[in-house]
């Protein structure tokens, strides 16, 4: 019992906490907000400050310990007794994750959306979403995957609904939250049944009953058959809820509904960084299922178990080499078509989808929808990747994680464009942004560029993440892969529709003489300049960004 | 017909407890898809959850699973967490209905179409 | 200092300077031009400023270079005696194409002549550019053009274009110096034109001018004439030799870091091939075919060096105006005076003479006859014509061709210093002559001699300096004592080397060629003293234009002053160190082995002898004697008429009136060219014309018109009835399956959670199959 302790106590603080300092550092960001009233001299302080101040030390605090130069050494450690993984693609996505808070505070400052008197609410709420996203992104228990799913949810119900006298927030918050709700209880049920099914609920450890369960020779023996059904609807109720985070069709339906109803600022945060934390934990997922640590030692012995002797015929037939199958590969297979038939339909719908839209975060909805579909694509290749090509495997999760940075810049910069220009026009009809190129040319400018960086036109930065994805997919080489490429080709020429039917309206469309003037401050343009700057250099300097990618990958498999 | 006499006569095992929790399950996701009342839909999500809290009671417990096949502490363990963040999340769906009260004046959710297409 | 590096960089940036002024000047003033802009009086008065310095410096950096020189290379030793090749500096300055063995290239061949060339040439456009400043002065304001007549009926006015004319002056001065300084006969070439080309801009300055314009058009074309045969000349010695250089080049190969790795033997330039030290430098024409030809009797390759001479001697045919292409230098009269001063007197003409000298190394004896011929016959011509013109630039004219003759004359006999030294003295004399005139046309506001008299009161210091250049051109000279004015000096030896060459040829033919230039020195004296009594003696032509006159202003006084001073003394050896004159720096630069007497193969009784055999006193006495007397005859009988009137020149016009028509007519070449060449040209051109409008352009038109209905049928039938309507309908199809899409989102919460339940159990029979699948493979 003492050593239990001792083993608790110095996993805990000498391993765990030190690693777990950016959140940590929201943690306590959270704490003076909350406490910010009572106190005498802070509570003139205005609260985006404090957020600011204290998003800005998490993130800091990102760095590893040894430096990025040696990113790629990184061993992976758990933390918690298992509960977390610390390894690069932890470091990566907080940096993102952080590095978008900090860009959100400065938007939400500069669109005036919590004022200082009840700002505490809503900064207190972004940082306890970031945090659970953080936990997403490095969960490596199925309680974590429920309990970081459900902290990113649950103050993005109540953020969606903030503005509370608007109609269209209170409906689109509360057909969020039931959804949310309704998914998150569903992948419950499915984790329940995993954990149950398999005997443990650590996700490394799953993958490696996974293997040893021999699900090859559990398909032949057909009394088994109940349990590989349990095994299959486990899997796919478990799915539910990640589809949900990742509004993947058909579990999108509460997308379009929040955007619209919620803030600018608000949508932006949802679409960019609860992406981001889902895709993260897709991939975890993925990998724990189809490349579990210490599955070679499982090859062996699996090797030994399942050498299929083929009878030498009389004839002189050259006899038949030993198989050496992974007990894998059937899962690899199973997930590799799940996601990837999920991706398809995805960004098929999204794309589709947002022709005929008429308010622009409606139409940047199904847009983050259709992106959705394109990031899920390399974690399919990914997992038909990990048990032939390791290499191969980690520049998948690289070429997510090079979307993804890229992706944030680019929604966020959509979304920024969006509030500064919806609290300047009062509306979000996409027939009230012509003109803009004479009004507001800035601004105007950004817009096109980010609708073109968005198709993935060169020499912008969608290219490079569009890119990056599709040639995963060509090098996987599969006939999944390759009709997923195909897929996504037809789908980038279909998103050239919707997006170059706003830069059409904003810069060769008359000014609607519905609209007042129109008056723009130069913060907002700043602002937007900055955001959209990356867009246009990352193509110049590419290495920076694709090294880091790489080298936050190169630790995930063994 | 033969697995619930099978049931009926057998002692209490984890089957049974799996059982319950479907059933809850099962109620829940049709309370969540059936009702119009924004209240009764939130109980529903009650349901699903506490049905999948039973599953993971029943397979935490060393009696009902055995010694080897069991999920140990982790099912007690889970079920508490489960349980405080259902009690945050009705929380915060109940803050999220009064304020759709507030602005609809109903608590009907097929009154919530506005945002459509 | 090793002069082996520093004449061909202080030369170099003596010649690049006027380049660089005519840089500043076009794109400071011509360029702003089109754009509206146009420079005020003292902005174009700098511009002169800008040019002149900058040639004077040209000319401080020469007489610097002949300095150097004459310190390394003292006069008066006995270096070469025509026995080894003359001291040079040759050299690249920068290579432009290598193909093969043929090199392209900027380069320099330095020797004394160049450098004597340089000094020349620089001086004299000085003088030049300074006196500009004073004479078209009238450039800086608005022009009122009295020769041009508007539509409306009034006189064209015009805006100054004083800049202009200091930007082509730099240009040309460039151009010439470029000349004088090339390497080999490609750079030549190129500097060849380029000086064509600034005459023909500062001929057609006056370019409203009908006259002026026409002239510029005839000088170019018929400079392009002659340069159809150097091309040939120079195409045969390109092919035969492989190289165009004139000296010889060290090659050192360079590895790429440009470390010199070893030196390679030198590479060979023409003088070398025709001329090798091996061969005692006698002219080597089997240099010329690349096959050893074992018949010696046969003269490999000498027909093709006899031609490869005769071609680049066509080029100084039409460059220094030589009958039969003498037809453009009077008409350049039209341009200002101090261009004709110094383009068509003193530099541009005398680049015909020069090259002469430069190639006198490739030019076999027949081909020497040639030129002597024609210098011979364009002497007679250019005398003859002279006596009965006019206008005063007409006359000058006349005598430039006629002085042109005597060089190339003295060339073809064997001359070489002498026809080079009767270039440089012919320089100052002839451009003193040209701006003298200039200063009288000033004053007097007319070209016309008979307008013109007793001006030697009203403008003593233009009178007296044109006497001093008078007296130049004629020889005027003491032969006793051997004292005279720069004239005496050049045309005495050219006359020298006459009476040495129809020594050594008995035959009556080639004794032709000394009767004509004494005949010509006697027509000389005859109308340059016409000239000057005509202008500056005697009553006035035209009492009002006489009233008006005024001597010019300092700025074109002073030029003359220095000229005057330069055609009295240019001959003379300077008095402290005796070897120093132009015949002892010439006299270095002599090519190697032509000092010898040499005689031709194809007409083996052709002599041409050895050039200082042409200063023994048996010879070298009566010819000065006979030069003396016939100048002597020339003024006596000017005077006669012009001053003490025994004689009347309208009495003499009367007597001899055929001949005068002749004469005054200019032998009607103009007319005899017109008629046999321009007017068959025209006729042609219009023919090709009326071809090309009615037949070929139909043609193409119709076609075209063919084209465009095919592309307008394809339009129609393809693309907008195929390819337009199968992607508007697919466009159409995917937009209405988008908009379809859309209705699944219902707004309906019931509905999404119905999609969640229906959702689940969807993917659960999806992924049943799958399974299946996936356990297959």
């Amino acid at each position: 019992m003492q050593s239990i302790v001792d083993h608790l106590v110095s996993d805990t603080i000498a391993t765990s906490l030190p690693l777990y300092a950016p959140e940590l550092w929201l943690c306590a960001t959270i704490v003076v907000l909350l406490l910010a009233k009572l106190i005498r001299g802070l509570d003139r302080v205005d609260p985006a400050f404090i957020a600011l101040v204290g998003s800005l030390i998490a993130l800091s605090t990102t760095a590893p310990a040894s430096g990025f130069a040696s990113l790629s050494e990184l061993q992976p450690a758990e933390l918690f007794t298992g509960m977390l993984v610390y390894d690069g693609v932890t470091i990566f996505l907080r940096m993102v994750l952080l590095l978008f808070v900090v860009l959100l505070i400065v938007l939400t400052k500069l669109t005036r959306l919590a004022d200082p008197v009840d700002g505490q609410d809503f900064y207190v709420l972004v940082l306890g979403a970031t945090l659970g996203m953080c936990i997403m992104a490095s969960a490596n228990h199925l309680m974590t995957v429920f309990l970081g799913v459900e902290m990113a949810s649950v103050p993005s119900y109540v953020l969606v609904g903030m503005i509370r006298n608007r109609r269209a927030a209170g409906e689109a918050a509360l057909k969020y939250a039931v959804f949310g709700a309704g998914a998150s209880g569903v992948m419950l049920y499915g984790i329940s049944l995993i954990a149950g099914l398999l005997g443990t609920a650590h996700l490394p450890t799953i993958g490696l009953e996974l293997a040893r369960l021999d699900l090859p020779g559990l398909m032949t023996a057909s009394e088994q058959l109940g349990v590989l059904t349990a095994l299959v609807l486990a899997g796919l109720m478990i799915s539910v809820g990640l589809a949900f985070k990742l509004s993947a069709v058909p579990f999108h339906f509460w997308c379009p509904d929040a955007f619209e109803g919620g803030t600018a600022e608000v949508a932006g945060f949802l679409s960019v960084a609860s992406k981001a934390a889902a895709l993260a934990l897709l991939i975890r997922v993925t990998m724990a299922v189809c490349s579990p640590v210490g599955e070679a030692a499982i090859d062996r012995v699996a090797l030994v178990d399942q050498t299929v002797v083929v009878a030498v015929d009389s004839s002189a037939q050259p006899a038949q080499t030993v198989e050496s199958r992974s007990p894998l590969s059937p899962v690899r297979t199973y997930v590799a078509m799940l996601i990837g038939i999920a991706a398809a339909a995805t960004c098929t719908f999204g794309n589709l989808a947002a022709f005929g839209q008429t308010n622009i975060k409606r139409l940047l909805a199904y847009s983050t929808i259709a992106h959705a579909g394109y990031m899920m694509m390399p974690v399919a290749a990914l997992a038909g990747l990990t048990g032939s090509d390791p290499m191969d495997a980690s520049q998948a999760v690289a070429s997510v994680l090079i979307y993804l940075a890229i992706y944030l810049f680019m929604n966020l910069a959509a979304f920024a464009i969006v509030a500064f220009l919806g609290s300047a026009m009062g509306s979000d009809n996409i027939d009230d942004y012509g003109g803009l190129i004479k009004s507001a040319p800035a601004i105007a400018v950004s817009l096109v560029i980010v609708l073109a960086s968005l198709v993935g036109i060169p020499p912008l930065a969608g290219f490079l993440g569009k890119f990056a994805a599709f040639a995963v997919l060509a090098k996987a080489g599969t006939p999944l892969t390759l009709t997923l490429l195909l897929i996504a080709g037809v789908n980038t020429v279909l998103s050239l529709v919707y997006y170059w039917r706003v830069a059409k309206i904003v810069c060769l469309r008359p000014e609607p003489t519905t609209r007042g003037p129109l008056t723009l401050g130069v913060w907002p343009a700043a602002y937007t300049t900055l955001v959209t700057a990356p867009l246009v250099l990352i193509l110049l300097f590419p290495a920076g960004l694709t090294n880091l990618a790489e080298a936050a990958a190169a630790g995930l498999l063994p | 017909m033969y697995l619930l006499g099978h049931l009926l006569t057998e002692p209490v095992g984890v089957v049974h407890y799996m059982i319950v929790g479907a059933v809850l399950f099962t109620c829940g996701v049709v309370c969540m898809a059936t009702k119009r009342n924004a209240l009764g839909i939130l109980m529903g999500i009650e349901l699903v959850l506490n049905g999948a809290n039973v599953n993971l009671i029943a397979f935490g417990s060393p009696y009902l699973r055995g010694a080897e096949a069991t999920i140990g502490l982790d099912g007690q363990l889970m079920a508490m967490f489960v349980i405080v963040l259902a009690a945050a999340e009705a929380a915060v769906a109940l803050a999220i209905a009064l304020n759709f009260y507030n602005n609809f004046g109903s608590i009907d959710v097929d009154r919530a179409n506005q945002l459509k297409g | 200092m090793n002069p082996a590096a520093t004449l061909p960089a202080v030369l170099a940036i003596a010649w690049l300077l006027p380049l660089a002024a005519f840089a500043v000047v076009w794109i400071g003033y011509s360029l702003p031009q089109l754009a509206g802009r146009r420079p005020g009086a003292t902005a174009q008065r700098f511009a002169g400023w800008l040019a002149t310095s900058a040639i004077g410096s040209s000319f401080a950096l020469s007489m610097f270079a002949l300095v150097v020189w004459l310190a390394y290379h003292p006069l008066g030793g006995d270096e070469h005696g025509g026995h080894g090749a003359p001291p040079s500096y040759s050299g690249d300055y920068y290579l432009l194409a290598q193909f093969g063995e043929l090199r392209l290239s900027i380069g320099y061949y330095i020797d004394a002549l160049t450098v004597a060339m340089f000094a020349m040439v620089t001086l004299i456009s000085t003088c030049v550019h300074v006196y500009s400043m004073g004479y078209m002065d009238e450039e800086l304001h608005e022009v009122a053009d009295h020769e041009v007549a508007t539509s409306d009926g009034n006189y064209l006015h015009r805006p100054g274009r004083y800049h202009r004319f200091y930007q082509y002056l730099s240009l040309f001065s460039f151009s010439m110096l470029g000349i004088v300084l090339a390497g080999n006969l490609a750079m030549v070439f190129v500097f060849w034109e380029l000086v064509g080309i600034c005459s023909y801009f500062l001929i057609g300055f006056y370019y409203e001018r009908p006259s002026a314009s026409t002239a510029a058009n005839k000088a170019f074309i018929v400079n392009r004439i002659g340069d159809f045969g150097m091309l040939i000349g120079l195409m045969a010695l390109w092919t035969s030799l492989g190289t165009l250089q004139f000296g010889d080049t060290q090659l050192t190969a360079r590895t790429s870091a440009g470390h010199v790795k070893m030196v390679v033997p030198i590479e060979q330039g023409i003088f070398s091939k025709l001329r090798s030290e091996d061969q005692h430098y006698h002219l080597d024409a089997s240099a010329m075919v690349r096959s050893a030809e074992t018949d010696e009797s046969a003269h490999p390759g000498y027909w093709l060096l006899f031609v490869a001479g005769l071609g680049i001697f066509s080029g100084c045919v039409g460059k220094s105006a030589q009958f039969p292409l003498h037809t453009w230098l009077p008409d350049a009269m039209a341009g200002p005076t101090p261009v004709s001063a110094l383009v068509h007197s003193a530099t541009m003409v005398a680049a015909g003479v020069y090259l002469v000298g430069r190639c006198y190394p490739i030019f076999v004896p027949e081909a020497l006859l040639v030129v002597a011929v024609v210098g011979a016959v364009t002497l007679a011509l250019g005398a003859s014509i002279a006596i009965t013109a006019f206008d005063i630039k007409h006359v000058l004219a006349y005598s430039t061709i006629s002085q042109l003759g005597y060089m190339m004359l003295a060339l073809g006999l064997g001359g070489w210093v002498a026809g080079l030294f009767h270039l440089v003295t012919h320089a100052f004399f002839k451009s003193l002559l040209f701006l003298c005139s200039g200063s009288v046309i000033h004053a007097v506001h007319s070209n016309d001699l008979r307008h013109m008299g007793g001006l030697r009161h009203k403008m003593p210091w233009t009178a007296y300096t044109m006497l001093a250049g008078c007296l130049a051109i004629i020889g005027a000279g003491v032969p006793i004592w051997g004292i005279g004015f720069s004239g005496y000096f050049s045309k005495d030896a050219v006359i020298e080397q006459a009476w040495s060459f129809a020594g050594a040829n008995p035959s009556p033919t080639y004794q032709l060629l000394l009767y004509v230039p004494i005949a010509g020195a006697f027509a000389t004296a005859c109308y340059m003293f016409r000239l000057w009594y005509m202008t500056f003696v005697g009553e006035p032509g035209h009492p009002h234009r006489f009233e008006n006159a005024h001597e010019s202003p300092p700025s074109m006084v002073g030029p003359l002053v220095v000229l005057a001073v330069f055609a009295i003394g240019v001959g003379w050896h300077t008095p402290f160190m005796s070897d120093l004159s132009v015949t002892s720096i010439l006299e270095q630069a002599r090519p190697a082995g032509t000092q010898a007497t040499t005689s031709g193969t194809l007409l083996t009784e052709l002599t041409l002898p050895d050039e200082h055999l042409s200063h023994e006193p048996e010879i070298a006495d009566p010819a000065s004697q006979s030069a003396f007397f016939a100048a002597l005859l020339g003024v006596l009988l000017a005077t006669m008429i012009y001053v003490w009137r025994w004689l009347h020149a309208d009495e003499i016009r009367q007597s001899f009136a055929p001949i005068y028509k002749l004469l005054s007519n200019a032998w009607w070449f103009n007319e005899l060219y017109q008629w046999t060449f321009v007017r068959p040209t025209l006729a042609l051109s219009r023919l090709f014309a009326s071809i090309d409008r009615w037949v070929i352009d139909p043609l193409v038109n119709g076609l075209a018109r063919l084209f465009a209905y095919a592309a307008k049928l394809l339009d129609r039938v393809v693309d907008r009835g195929v390819v337009d309507s199968s992607f508007d309908a697919l466009a159409h199809g995917t937009w209405d399956v988008g908009l379809a899409l859309r209705r699944l989102q219902t707004g309906r919460l019931r509905q999404y959670m119905v999609f969640l339940v229906v959702g689940t159990l969807g993917l659960f029979a999806i992924a049943s199959l799958c399974w299946k699948y996936a356990l297959a493979g």
